[in-house]
């Protein structure tokens, strides 16, 4: 009896354990997660799905497109740049003396060496990157003493990494992004790209829509499947529907006829421009580039 | 097998003594300890929700965000302003017949000092004025008086550097301290009383 209440008392101490850490420790971490509100805006993020988005949802978790396609985009590092835009009446060589003699400046003292270093086969061209590094009192104190001689620079905050580098998004998901994912999409290969800004990367419906239709009508080397059975092969009516995919070549139908998207295709394209995680946030910092324009 | 065998207790296995685990062992779990408790708190955000890799506290985080300068607090004068004081005053600052004066050009708005300007949204403004050379007799309620203090202050710069007016910007410290020289709950002003403040 000992022994069986030995290994009860086991049993329940390690299925306890790991519950805690799997459902009770990101719970009281992350279940009470709410809109955040955009950085140096009043917008919240994210906003709630329109309707036919929300059961776009439920289609691609139906067809497994999460098998294929990940939700997340990873980041291994932030920067901040200051970039120089404009010399002003100043002179490229004069510049670059000057940046010399600022190096002796003890906020500048730690970085001299890279700034320096990055103008030594500069001739003048613009936008220059003077400085790149995590260390933020560095870039305003360059920007700073930059401010009085009339040249114009610009701080950015980066985020830096290789799914950033693919231009798979302007910083790393969060949390928040998948407030209102119901189940979550995250997936865990990648067979095909990652598709969390898929919708600012491809904005266009019709494009969504002969992708999936036709994927190698849009992006000629796709492994991805055709999902033709999503759609409606027709006779052209009385006149074209404006929902008629834009196919060429090979890939268009046969003459008098139209290729329409059924509802389902409809609303997995609405889902796929749903996925916009472009906005920085304070978890996710970044500086968009409309903002520094 | 001893116990089998009494006659032979020569072969008895003697109990392996009870020493003391090597201090070495010791050593190392402690500072492997040391070591993973040290990792954790520079990597682990402490259990911080809003803290990600590769960001390693909430300290770093903070040193990411944009930095707020005179152009974030204008920016954000502008949306403070067209929620809370465009609607009468309009957005482009001219003012509305028989509701609003002007805030381009006005006198009151690009004086030199601060002080009475900011008493305009926190304590509110009723009966006759002059404004530009015209005279307005309305009633403006104390729209200001709600809001934080680096509100007031960014709506004030926003109008005092916007339409053409040039005049110096307003810090929250300003709208504090007249905030709390006019203490709570005061009473709207008069135009006399305005101009009788100094500037």
């Amino acid at each position: 009896m000992r022994t069986g209440i030995c290994i009860f008392m086991a049993a329940f101490i390690a299925l306890g354990a790991s519950w805690c850490g799997f459902v009770l420790a990101p719970m009281l971490q992350l279940g009470g997660a709410k809109q955040t509100v955009i950085l140096q805006s009043a917008d919240n993020w994210p906003q709630q799905r329109t309707g036919e988005a929300t059961l776009g949802l439920q289609v691609y978790r139906a067809y497994g497109c999460a098998a294929c396609h990940t939700e997340q985009v990873r980041q291994t590092g932030a920067a901040f740049e200051v970039t120089l835009t404009s010399l002003g009446t100043q002179k490229a060589a004069d510049f670059k003396d000057f940046i010399k003699s600022l190096m002796v400046v003890p906020d500048l003292a730690t970085s001299s060496n890279s700034i320096v270093g990055s103008l030594d086969k500069w001739n003048g061209e613009l936008p220059k990157t003077l400085y790149s590094g995590d260390d933020g009192d560095v870039a305003s104190a360059l920007a700073d003493h930059l401010k009085p001689v009339g040249v114009k620079t610009e701080t950015r905050i980066i985020a830096t990494g290789p799914d950033i580098a693919r231009g798979w998004g302007s910083r790393q998901s969060v949390a928040a992004d998948y407030l209102y994912d119901a189940p979550v999409q995250l997936g865990s290969l990648r067979a095909g790209p990652d598709l969390a800004n898929i919708g600012v990367r491809a904005p266009d419906a019709n494009w969504q829509w002969q992708h999936l239709y036709a994927p190698k009508s849009t992006t000629p080397n796709s492994t991805m499947p055709s999902f033709k059975f999503l759609f409606e092969v027709r006779a052209v009516g009385a006149a074209p529907s404006p929902d008629a995919l834009k196919l060429a070549g090979a890939f268009a139908p046969a003459a008098g006829f139209e290729v329409v998207p059924k509802p389902e295709a409809k609303e997995l394209a609405a889902y796929l421009l749903s996925l916009k995680a472009n906005v920085p946030l304070y978890e996710a910092p970044f500086t968009p580039v409309t903002l520094a324009k | 097998m001893s116990a089998e065998n009494p006659a032979a207790p020569t072969v008895t296995e003697s109990a392996a003594p009870r020493s003391a685990a090597p201090m070495w062992i010791i050593v190392v779990t402690l500072l492997l300890l040391f070591l993973g408790g040290y990792y954790f708190d520079q990597h682990s955000g402490w259990f911080n929700a809003k803290v990600y890799a590769p960001y390693a506290n909430a300290e770093k985080l903070n040193s990411f965000q944009p930095q707020s300068g005179e152009t974030q607090r204008i920016a954000r004068g502008k949306f403070v302003y067209d929620s809370v004081c465009g609607i009468c005053h309009g957005a482009d600052g001219l003012g509305k017949p028989g509701q609003a004066p002007p805030l381009a050009a006005s006198e009151m708005v690009i004086c030199k000092g601060v002080s009475r300007l900011a008493h305009i949204p926190l304590a509110g403004l009723n009966g006759p004025i002059k404004v530009c050379g015209k005279d307005w007799s309305l009633s403006m309620a104390a729209m200001g008086a709600a809001l934080p203090d680096e509100d007031v202050a960014a709506v004030l710069t926003y109008i005092r550097t916007s339409w053409g007016n040039q005049a110096g910007p307003v810090t929250a410290d300003d709208v504090k301290k007249v905030r709390a020289d006019m203490g709570r709950n005061a009473p709207a002003l008069t135009g006399v009383q305005l101009l009788n403040l100094p500037e």
